[in-house]
């Protein structure tokens, strides 16, 4: 007790002694940290997404075979409930608390034409729009006219007893009207890339049995395509805009009278009345035909994969789904896809974008690998669909070279609140960054970018997280990155559209869709993450199961790490 | 007449930078800023337990499964093992099912039976195969199976002994 009033007495004389020290300076630094702390106080904010739901990103099954890894399914879709199978289509006039059917294309369809729904319930019918991007314009297509068009495209073909169609089309209205042509009048439906020879084409024409061919006007030699294909007997040209003055009846002589040659747009004109305007009813019990696309890898010109409406249905909902609430599709968005549909993954989004009465942009260039800047011209979307390719070359030719130093500071304070877990504004600093490398772009209402990566591409076109948030600080817009593989609708898994966390390396696939369940297979035992190929199940899958020629590991916040 | 020593202005009137104070507080802001700016790791969650392997069980491994020395509560129903430690209460030793514990307990299930005769008691031969239930017993049987799926886990499958692979 002796000693303590000497100690209070010595700490006091120490403050007094410090506070003597005083001056203009210590008056500046307290201003300064004052100013500090309210400064991080007032820009501090929430994250996009509670940091634990980036930690375990999906769940294993906690029983395993050996030789396995546990199921892993989205935390969506819990172990023991059924994997997301479709849309959820509810009828009109069907009793509120029913569940909704699952759905296929010509539910898409219908939708797009019925315009979009209030919260109530209530239909406002504001119908999305569907451009096609043609250098720097934009042509808007009345979705009636669509209906239109698929009604004489189907009814054309049901007429010459059509049972499967080859479209090799570039990304055009008339492609999306053939499918959906497909769907309503029973026609199998197989998208060809068209980019390919005319002996490639032939080759798959053969073996898929097409009896009819959509092909653009010119860009096909008929007498090749047609020879060893002695089953088809139809062709529709589509005419270029600028090119549809000419004749393009004509039938070249070796294969006349065998093939009957009809232009898109001169059988649009002469049936249209007869078609009429109104989408074509259907019993929703009654089935629809398959889509087929084309896989090609480095091997083969392709393999086909059939889709089955089910599938479809189920692949669409898995990607609609799998962005949050806030992010999805609404009817205020520009969906531009600047990847080839005839591949799932743009399919999927852009099906899915017609279903949530989105606009859709379509591009005639769109493809796996095309030059980022040129395709989004002359529409200001907010949401692209793009290849992991077309993303990275993007990136390693202009983002990457035009950076200066005022751009790369500003990146750095921008990169700060990516890693606090939420997206820099649009302001001065996303302007000062943006300034050398994407002044090119008119993306000023981006949103979101979706781009998917092949499971046997190029090791080398993977992006990697910094990529990713140079590309999220440049364009301003959210990222979500997905694997896909063929026999998969949409993709197998995707990153969270919150998920902005950094690490070495490429960059991680997220977790599984909801509609599909994830195994891996030849995982060995006791090592600390599980790695092996992939097998992939559920409703979005072709015939239920498949394995893919990947291997992937799962990370420890359980999501797919692609190994090569 | 001043001295040339008074002539010095004191020191205490010089604003000096370096006093203990300052320094005191531009550490503090120092160490601020860092806190402020240091790359955060990503929030990680602690791993879960590992999955169980999926095992193919005969009645006589299967038996050491009963909960005893801590080892998980096991039973099986119609080939199917089920792992019930979350219900040691009841399956585990001293609960009212404890006979089932490591044991094929379909017959048992569908007769409402706890009695050890229930049993198969020769854990070499082949399985139960529940000929002689009535239709209410199977019905009974199905309604436990049930209810044990919802609840509990699969880990395995029941063989007889002499079906036993590898």
């Amino acid at each position: 007790m002796d000693s303590n009033p000497s100690v209070v007495a010595k700490l006091d004389a120490l403050v007094a002694e410090l506070l003597a020290g005083w001056n203009l300076y210590t008056t500046l630094i307290a201003g300064g940290i004052v100013a500090f702390l309210v400064f991080s106080f007032v820009t501090s904010k929430d994250t996009d997404i509670h940091p634990f739901l980036l930690a375990r990103q999906s769940t294993a099954f906690p029983v395993r075979q050996p030789g396995e890894s546990a199921p892993y399914r989205s935390l969506e879709t819990p172990h023991g409930f059924p994997l997301r199978s479709g849309l959820n289509v509810k009828d009109p006039g069907a009793p509120r608390w029913t569940s909704g059917r699952k759905g296929d294309l010509r539910d898409i369809w219908k939708a797009a034409v019925r315009g979009s729904v209030e919260e109530d319930g209530r239909v406002s019918g504001k119908q999305g729009k569907i451009y096609t991007v043609l250098g720097r314009k934009a042509i808007e297509h009345p979705l009636d006219q669509i209906t239109q068009e698929i009604n004489v495209i189907g009814n054309r073909l049901q007429s010459a007893k059509v049972n499967t169609v080859a479209i090799c089309l570039t990304d055009s209205v008339e492609l999306l009207a053939a499918i959906f042509a497909g769907a309503f009048y029973g026609i199998k439906t197989i998208l060809i890339p068209h980019n390919l020879d005319a002996e490639a084409l032939s080759a798959l024409l053969k073996t898929s049995g097409a009896e009819a061919l959509i092909g653009e006007a010119g860009a096909l030699d008929l007498s090749l395509v047609a020879k060893g294909n002695e089953q088809l007997s139809q062709v529709i040209w589509v005419a270029k805009l600028g090119s549809r003055h000419m004749d393009w009846n004509d039938v070249p002589d070796d294969v006349k009278g065998t093939l009957e040659v009809r232009v898109w747009h001169e059988l649009v004109e002469e049936k249209k009345d007869l078609a009429g305007l109104e989408v074509p009813s259907w019993d929703p019990s009654s089935p629809t035909s398959s889509v087929t696309t084309v896989w090609s890898s480095k091997s083969s010109a392709g393999e086909f994969v059939e889709y089955q409406p089910a599938n479809l249905a189920s692949g669409i909902a898995g990607l609609l789904y799998s962005l949050p609430r806030t992010q999805r599709y609404n009817p205020g968005d520009v969906v531009l896809s600047i990847d080839s549909l005839s591949r799932s993954y743009p399919l999927c989004h852009v099906m899915a974008a017609l279903f949530s009465n989105a606009s859709v942009a379509l591009n005639s260039v769109a493809g796996e690998s095309v030059d980022f800047a040129l395709a989004t011209v002359g529409v200001s979307p907010t949401v692209i669909v793009s290849s992991s390719r077309t993303m990275s070359e993007y990136h390693s030719q202009f983002m990457k070279p035009h950076s200066g130093p005022v751009s790369k500071l500003a990146r750095w304070i921008q990169v700060r609140s990516l890693d606090s877990g939420y997206m820099p504004s649009h302001g001065f600093l996303n302007q000062v960054a943006n300034a050398g490398p994407t002044a090119e772009l008119s993306l000023d209402k981006l949103r979101l970018l979706c781009i998917s990566h092949r499971v046997d591409a190029d090791p080398e076109i993977q992006l990697d997280s910094e990529q990713l948030a140079d590309l999220r600080i440049l364009t301003g817009a959210r990222v979500v990155y997905a694997l896909t593989g063929p026999g998969v609708a949409g993709a197998v898994s995707q990153t969270n559209v919150f998920d902005y966390r950094r690490f070495q390396g490429p960059s991680h696939f997220g977790a599984p869709l909801s509609s599909v369940e994830v195994v891996l297979k030849g995982v060995s035992d006791g090592a600390e993450h599980e790695e092996g190929e992939i097998a992939v199940s559920g409703p979005s899958v072709i015939s239920g199961k498949t394995t893919l020629a990947g291997r992937i590991r799962i990370r420890d916040d359980n999501t797919f790490e692609l190994r090569h | 007449m001043s001295t040339p020593d008074e002539a010095v202005p004191p020191p205490a009137e010089v604003m000096i930078i370096a006093s203990p104070i300052n320094l005191i507080l531009l550490s503090l802001f120092v160490i601020l800023v860092y806190f402020q700016l240091r790359p955060k790791a990503p929030v990680s969650l602690p791993k879960g337990p590992p999955p169980v392997i999926f095992r193919t069980f005969t009645p006589t491994t299967l038996l050491p499964n009963n909960g005893t020395e801590d080892q998980p509560v096991y039973l099986a129903v119609r080939g199917r093992v089920f792992d019930v430690t979350p219900g040691r209460n009841f399956y585990g030793p001293g609960g009212p099912y404890e006979n089932f514990a490591g044991r094929d307990a379909s017959r048992g299930l569908a007769c409402q039976s706890f009695d050890e005769e229930m049993l198969t008691k020769d854990l070499k031969g082949p399985l139960d195969d529940l000929k002689n239930l009535d239709d209410e017993q199977l019905e009974n049987l199905q309604s436990w199976e049930e209810r044990f799926s919802e609840k509990y886990l699969v880990v395995g499958k029941l063989v007889a002994e002499a079906d036993f692979e590898a």
